[in-house]
């Protein structure tokens, strides 16, 4: 299973930074015949999730498999996913999303969310996401704690929300979530989108660690030297990294600011 | 990338052989031969001893010009070297077809009037020599300028140079457009160059004299490229 997932990225990972060799990327990257896409293997272990319309989030109500460690946020002893986690795992099988009355909703149905744009996710997003995802990263929005202990509850909501009861009802819950929605807004035109952590199997969401780097999603034109410090100084000194997504074609930058030495 | 030195004991050969020590030789060496240089278009040539010779082309400035004439030596200097071996280490003269004198301020001038980014190339191009970096065109890879570590005989340059300015609405008109970037970084890859973006900040406008240069501040940043499936995993495994 694992090869193929390799073989799916295969077509993604060929621009090399090494010189030299320069290998023809493009040429193994379109199926000719339908059957040459590839299709990843079924799952046997499939977790459950219920969508939660106002939050744009699901919560997930059947958890199997090993995956959830790097998965989705904790609060109160639940676990809630965002779209692109939903997506992720039900390209691959591992996820089965079900509407408010419980009944299953298909890939499109995700697809379209996305298309939407009202869960803070385009499809670029996504890409960038997915990409970082099938390659053992663990990845989750920029700034969201993996888990908030009940006591803390309080700190994360909004100055400006009224405060939440402590009994964690479903109210208070859902103001807690939104308004870690809104720290996640955008600056200028560029965003901080994630925060990335490398591959580590034995990463616990209570003890995370520092990310190794945030993510900013590209736009349109490459980011100006005011954009770049602007988004330095909200990364709260962990590097970033730029992804632009062209034509589902994904390219990491890292601005890095440097002093060359006096030379003797 | 690090530096690539050219061949064994090179970079012990550098060491024992610093830039700065070889250019203050050059400063004085042009000093008590009271060199000037003749201003010629954008360029500028100048006339070389055994001695000058042998400096100039350990400090990597100038090119020799190739003729028949065997008891003197021509260098074709570039005009931001002209600039600094007359405005910033002050040890040549510069003049015209007609043996006047420019001082800084009309070379200044003239530089800018035969090209309008003068003032910012200059900055980057100083605030490289300055840190003893050898500094040549960087026109055969498509940028502005190359860095060497030390003499390109004994080590490949290390960076490929844009020099970018905020102020002039990005004046050399470099990386507005990704295309731009994927082709500056694939190029700088396949060459083994590290692509180096010197922004440099106006404080105040420049066209009538060189003295407001000192206000001007650099800021180096890289670019680089970024591989996910390079990261080195010490136990890879994908959980699920």
């Amino acid at each position: 299973m694992e090869a193929d997932k390799w073989a799916s990225f295969s077509e993604e990972t060929s621009d090399s930074e090494g010189y030299g060799e320069d290998p023809d990327d493009d040429d193994h990257c379109c199926a000719y015949a339908s059957t040459d896409i590839p299709k990843l293997q079924f799952r046997k272990d499939i977790s459950r999730s219920r969508w939660l319309d106002p939050l744009g989030m699901a919560e997930v109500v059947e958890r199997k498999g090993g995956l959830w460690t790097t998965t989705g946020i904790v609060r109160n002893g639940k676990i809630y996913c965002f779209i692109e986690e939903i997506l992720y795992l039900a390209e691959i099988g591992a996820l089965r999303l079900l509407s408010k009355d419980d009944t299953p909703l298909s890939l499109e149905h995700v697809y379209n969310k996305v298309g939407e744009g009202k869960s803070g996710c385009s499809l670029e997003y996504y890409e960038a996401y997915k990409h970082l995802k099938s390659l053992g990263y663990i990845v989750r929005r920029h700034g969201i704690p993996w888990s908030v202990r009940r006591s803390k509850v309080n700190c994360f909501v909004n100055q400006d929300t009224p405060e939440p009861a402590q009994s964690g009802d479903e109210e208070s819950r859902n103001s807690v979530l939104i308004s870690e929605m809104i720290n996640n807004m955008q600056i200028g035109g560029l965003r901080l989108a994630f925060d990335v952590y490398p591959p580590n199997s034995r990463f616990r969401k209570s003890a995370p660690g520092d990310p190794c780097f945030v993510l900013c999603l590209a736009s349109e034109y490459p980011p100006s030297k005011e954009e770049i410090e602007d988004l330095e100084r909200h990364s709260h000194g962990i590097p970033l990294k730029f992804c632009l997504v062209e034509h589902g074609r994904l390219n990491f930058f890292s601005f890095n600011k440097v002093e060359l030495p006096i030379l003797p | 990338m690090g530096s690539r030195w050219k061949g064994k004991g090179a970079e012990v050969k550098a060491l024992a052989d610093p830039i700065s020590e070889i250019i203050s030789q050059l400063q004085s060496s042009l000093i008590s031969s009271n060199s000037k240089g003749l201003l010629s278009g954008t360029g500028v040539l100048l006339k070389a001893d055994a001695e000058l010779t042998d400096l100039l082309n350990r400090a990597c400035f100038g090119r020799p010009r190739v003729t028949s004439e065997k008891n003197e030596q021509w260098f074709q200097l570039s005009t931001e070297e002209a600039f600094y071996l007359q405005y910033s280490l002050n040890c040549i003269k510069i003049v015209d077809h007609d043996d006047t004198e420019l001082n800084s301020d009309e070379l200044w001038k003239h530089m800018i009037s035969r090209r309008e980014n003068f003032p910012i190339l200059f900055k980057a191009f100083s605030h490289l020599r300055s840190k003893n970096w050898v500094v040549r065109s960087g026109s055969q890879y498509g940028v502005d300028f190359v860095a060497y570590r030390h003499h390109p005989a004994l080590v490949h340059s290390q960076y490929a140079v844009l020099v970018l300015s905020a102020q002039d609405g990005n004046a050399n008109g470099r990386l507005k457009v990704w295309s731009d970037f994927h082709c500056t970084l694939r190029l700088c890859g396949s060459v083994a160059k590290t692509l180096l973006i010197l922004n440099i900040e106006e404080q105040q406008s420049c066209a009538t004299s060189p003295s407001c240069l000192d206000n001007y501040v650099v800021e180096e940043r890289t670019i680089t490229r970024w591989s996910p499936e390079q990261v080195k995993i010490n136990s890879y495994l994908i959980l699920y």
